[in-house]
């Protein structure tokens, strides 16, 4: 027998809420996915005007970062570009090179993760670590 | 050009909010979620201690609300009486399983909202459904009063 460990709804809150304080005007409306450490769903949303592809983007973002236990894109450049590889390796068509996917852990294990899409995906990942940061779980 | 209406984050939410003030703890944790009337998730939330399968088949419940148009319930009946099985829609979302209703705005499928989680979801996502005809209600009073009244 083992224990998993997730991050639980409320954690998922607080994410939620200083992510969409950190959002500005000049943002795009965003999608938000916050998943398990299995890339399940626990919190999403999409504001008016945000695209339902944003959201399908966001999830596999959130999906890849719980799954290879990776920022998607240190996914991309340490391990899809360096090593020459392309997603079909995976053999998982939620696997997502994209970036604005980032990992939460909590002493060292995966509990979760948390995407964006919306803006620039440099911009979709500073907004994810907003909400990593507002979790405040010990890495 | 037409002009459609769909289902917004703010009713969504208020949507949702109207399940888990319905749900009561011994009933066990759930999820909700609420799609526009294309099936595209647009609100997701999920209590601790629900797994995994709540969650796809809250989602679903709310995509065959939305895109079929018909609460979940009412679409098991009618497809049965059809002589019809879900096999038929070629769709691994579409489900017969109770608990998701479809919302409605000026007439128009505008979403569905779908929860999983206990043996009471029709009811509990009634309780949604309520809370996003009630806005709908709302607006149509406003719109209708003359000014000063209502």
């Amino acid at each position: 027998m083992f224990e998993l460990h997730s991050l639980g709804l409320e954690d998922a809150k607080r994410a939620r809420d200083a992510i969409l304080a950190a959002t500005t005007p000049a943002d795009n409306p965003i999608a938000l996915m916050i998943a398990d450490e299995h890339g399940v769903p626990v919190l999403s949303l999409r504001q008016d005007g945000a695209a339902p592809r944003m959201l399908r983007r966001a999830r596999a973002k959130a999906y890849t970062s719980a799954n290879v236990g990776m920022d998607t894109v240190v996914f991309r450049d340490e391990v899809v570009k360096a090593k020459a590889r392309t997603l079909t390796d995976w053999g998982d068509p939620m696997i997502t090179s994209l970036q604005g996917g980032v990992v939460l852990r909590a002493n060292g294990k995966v509990v979760g993760a948390i995407a964006i899409s919306g803006n620039a995906t440099s911009r979709d990942e500073a907004l994810a670590r907003k909400g990593i940061a507002a979790i405040g779980l010990p890495a | 050009m037409i002009t459609r209406l769909s289902i917004g984050l703010d009713d969504a939410q208020t949507a949702a909010a109207a399940v888990f003030a319905a749900a009561t703890a011994a009933q066990g944790p759930i999820a909700v979620a609420v799609t526009d009337a294309e099936g595209n998730l647009v609100f997701l939330e999920r209590q601790d201690g629900t797994s995994a399968v709540n969650v796809r088949n809250a989602e679903r419940k709310a995509y065959t609300a939305g895109v079929i148009g018909r609460d979940t319930s009412m679409f098991q009946l009618q497809i049965t009486m059809d002589g019809r099985t879900v096999a038929d829609w070629s769709d691994s979302m579409v489900t017969t399983l109770s608990g998701g209703w479809t919302l409605r705005r000026q007439s128009q499928v505008i979403g569905g909202i779908g929860v999983s989680g206990t043996d009471d979801d029709e009811r509990l996502a009634l309780a949604g459904a309520e809370a996003a005809a009630k806005i709908s209600v709302d607006e149509w009073r406003k719109h209708r009063s003359p000014p000063g009244e209502g």
